[in-house]
């Protein structure tokens, strides 16, 4: 299990894919996942600094081992009710000149999370989501 | 890490991680080419949507005015990204 916190700007993204890089050596979690782990991460943290502009409190990203995988929250307080597991869609079958740059980071994570839960309590926003190596594209599900 | 520069060949190389911290100087450094562009993408381990916003922005940009933006020596976990955010319908793209 691995509990860290990180403050509200850019600059700690690399913080955090370092952070997560350790905790996949130290747990032998198969590499094969990191990319989905790390862009999950990305834009849900992202979003949070993004939108999430009503508080100042940092960010708390768990992660712990799970059979075949690895589980990741990312908890946020003071903040207003956001699921991100309800929004997500985009029309990538459109022609260039309606396809606009913003709004794919949230359908990504829903694409590359094997599950994806959204908890809300007393104004704290957690989102947890999974990634193992035992699932197939077929079988993800949100 | 991220770098972005010319190569010997004449075209945009970028390694690297392009993530949102990075996007603002992948898009400043692009926003200065004009005509056909090709990015050598060998040495890109990562990308996430703030660089896909990147791409698609120059992409957009060019097209509009008569060129185009081709993205080379594509590794597959980052063409899995392209199809999955149906790139590969918009951009000419070779995979590594």
């Amino acid at each position: 299990m691995m509990k860290n916190t990180y403050a509200r700007t850019l600059d700690e993204l690399a913080r955090i894919v370092a952070d997560t890089e350790g905790f996949f050596a130290q747990h032998n979690i198969d590499e094969s996942l990191r990319m989905k782990v790390d862009l999950s991460l990305e834009e849900l943290f992202v979003n949070m600094i993004t939108y999430n502009t009503e508080t100042d409190h940092e960010v708390m990203v768990e992660m712990a081992p799970i059979d075949g995988g690895i589980a990741v929250s990312l908890t946020d307080h003071g903040v207003d009710r956001f699921d991100p597991t309800l929004g997500g869609e985009v029309d990538i079958n459109a022609p260039l000149d309606e396809r606009e740059p913003g709004g794919l980071g949230l359908y990504l994570v829903l694409k590359m999370a094997d599950s994806i839960h959204y908890e809300y309590h007393n104004r704290v926003s957690k989102i947890t989501f999974t990634n193992r190596t035992d699932v197939g594209e077929s079988e993800q599900h949100v | 890490m991220f770098e972005i520069d010319f190569n010997d060949s004449g075209n945009v190389a970028m390694s690297g991680r392009l993530d949102a911290a990075q996007a603002a100087t992948a898009q400043s450094f692009l926003d200065r080419i004009e005509g056909n562009c090709a990015i050598d993408m060998a040495g890109l381990d990562y990308i996430s949507s703030a660089g896909l916003g990147v791409l698609l922005r120059m992409h957009k940009r060019m097209m509009g005015g008569g060129s185009g933006l081709e993205l080379v020596n594509v590794n597959s976990h980052i063409n899995d990204i392209f199809s999955y955010s149906g790139f590969d319908k918009l951009f000419k793209i070779r995979v590594k």
